[in-house]
């Protein structure tokens, strides 16, 4: 009998080492459900994420990357994430003029206390990228050329 | 160009002028200094274009001391601005004399502001507001644009003639040569080569077009990097190019300068 294989999907979270990462943390001591859906990675600090890795993410076959730092003003190195949130919105505006629907990357800022906003942010955002589908194929190739040239 | 290119020589102003001589009937980019200055032409308008900018920049890089002049189009002045402010050009190592484009080259590249701020030889033609080509890809449904970008890097040979002929890209070292990020051996490269090119040029690239003239992929570049301008221009309010201000990704600023979102 063959079943049709659900779609599970793949996200890449890169949560900052002060805040988010610690925010993980609690949702976890605290026993809170959330989708087992994330691949966490620890950063220093949400600013040290480079576009490089968001477009590597894509292109490796993620279907959303999240990205978790401390609230503005709580950066652990005072202004760290005010360049993460210049670079996420010129991110968002590439990636949709490349055809990628800029819904798939996501910026949210969750404290250590926060563990209860962790839970919630990786229920909703797997529930959007569940609706949205697996992600395209980033991969150039030869058949495209001829289907849309 | 002859007189006055001839003056800046002789009064010793500059130690060596950039400008154009032409080669077996073709206009070629030219190193003029005290020794060959005879050789110098009138001028007369062309559509040949090349990154003198970046042959500037290598020359000023060797001979650190030396003041160099250079016959600029409306492109090359915004790169030797952008340069300025990346601290690798000295103001006061550089003096430009400017030229401006022709109305059919103008209209060509689609170009923002095709003559410089002082415009020495040629007449100002009017700027083109819009382009038709990246309105035209913002009209296209999200997957039909993705196809279509996909369709067009699938053509490249990774020969890196956009970064090496880009008059921005300074780095002596670059990001898409390290195989951790951009894989070798792979061909045609990841279609992340291009975007993390393009996020490169955020801030940066001053709209010359070379890399998309220059591809022998016929990749259309030029409009990837259009859109890219325009977005940080909408978002920060900057234009690369400009004689003052700074790319937003060059500093941390403050928080009333923030782009809306989560807080």
């Amino acid at each position: 009998m063959e079943t049709e294989k659900k779609f599970e999907p793949r996200i890449v979270a890169m949560l900052c080492n002060w805040c988010s990462y610690a925010g993980a943390d609690l949702a976890g001591v605290s026993r809170l459900q959330y989708p087992p859906n994330i691949r966490v990675i620890r950063v220093m600090c949400s600013g040290t994420v480079s576009p490089h890795h968001i477009v590597h993410a894509f292109q490796r076959g993620a279907d959303g990357v999240l990205i978790a730092g401390c609230h503005i003003g709580d950066c652990h190195y005072i202004r760290g994430n005010y360049m993460t949130i210049k670079r996420a919105k010129f991110m968002e505006g590439l990636l949709n003029f490349a055809g990628y629907s800029p819904e798939r990357l996501r910026l949210e800022w969750i404290s250590a206390a926060e563990g209860v906003k962790f839970a919630e942010v990786v229920r909703e955002f797997t529930e959007k990228i569940r609706t949205l589908g697996p992600a395209p194929s980033f991969e150039a190739s030869p058949r495209l050329a001829t289907a849309v040239l | 160009m002859k007189t006055k290119i001839k003056k800046l020589l002789e009064e010793g102003r500059v130690d060596g002028f950039f400008a154009y001589k032409t080669i077996h009937g073709f206009f070629f980019p030219y190193l003029f200094t005290k020794e060959n200055m005879d050789e110098l032409e009138d001028w007369k308008p062309s559509s040949a274009r090349y990154p003198i900018a970046k042959l500037l920049l290598a020359q000023a890089r060797k001979n650190p001391e030396k003041t160099y002049g250079v016959l600029v189009r409306g492109c090359e002045e915004r790169a030797v601005h952008e340069l300025y402010k990346w601290n690798q050009l000295d103001r006061e190592k550089v003096v430009m004399v400017g030229q401006a484009c022709t109305a059919d080259l103008a209209a060509d590249c689609e170009c923002w502001k095709p003559f410089p701020t002082d415009v020495a030889y040629g007449e100002a033609v009017e700027p083109v507001a819009k382009s038709a080509r990246v309105e035209m890809l913002e009209k296209m449904a999200g997957e039909d644009r993705l196809k279509w970008w996909l369709g067009h890097f699938n053509r490249c040979v990774k020969c890196f003639g956009c970064r090496d002929v880009c008059p921005v890209c300074f780095c002596t070292e670059c990001s898409l040569e390290h195989n951790k990020l951009v894989e070798t051996d792979k061909l045609p490269p990841d279609s992340s080569f291009h975007l993390v090119r393009a996020i490169h040029m955020g801030g940066r690239c001053i709209d010359c077009g070379l890399c998309e003239e220059v591809c022998p992929a016929n990749i259309p570049l030029r409009v990837l990097y259009k859109e890219v301008g325009k977005l940080v221009e909408e978002v920060y309010g900057y234009k690369p190019g400009s004689d003052d201000g700074k790319s937003p990704f060059t500093f941390l600023g403050d928080e009333l300068m923030l782009p809306p979102g989560p807080r």
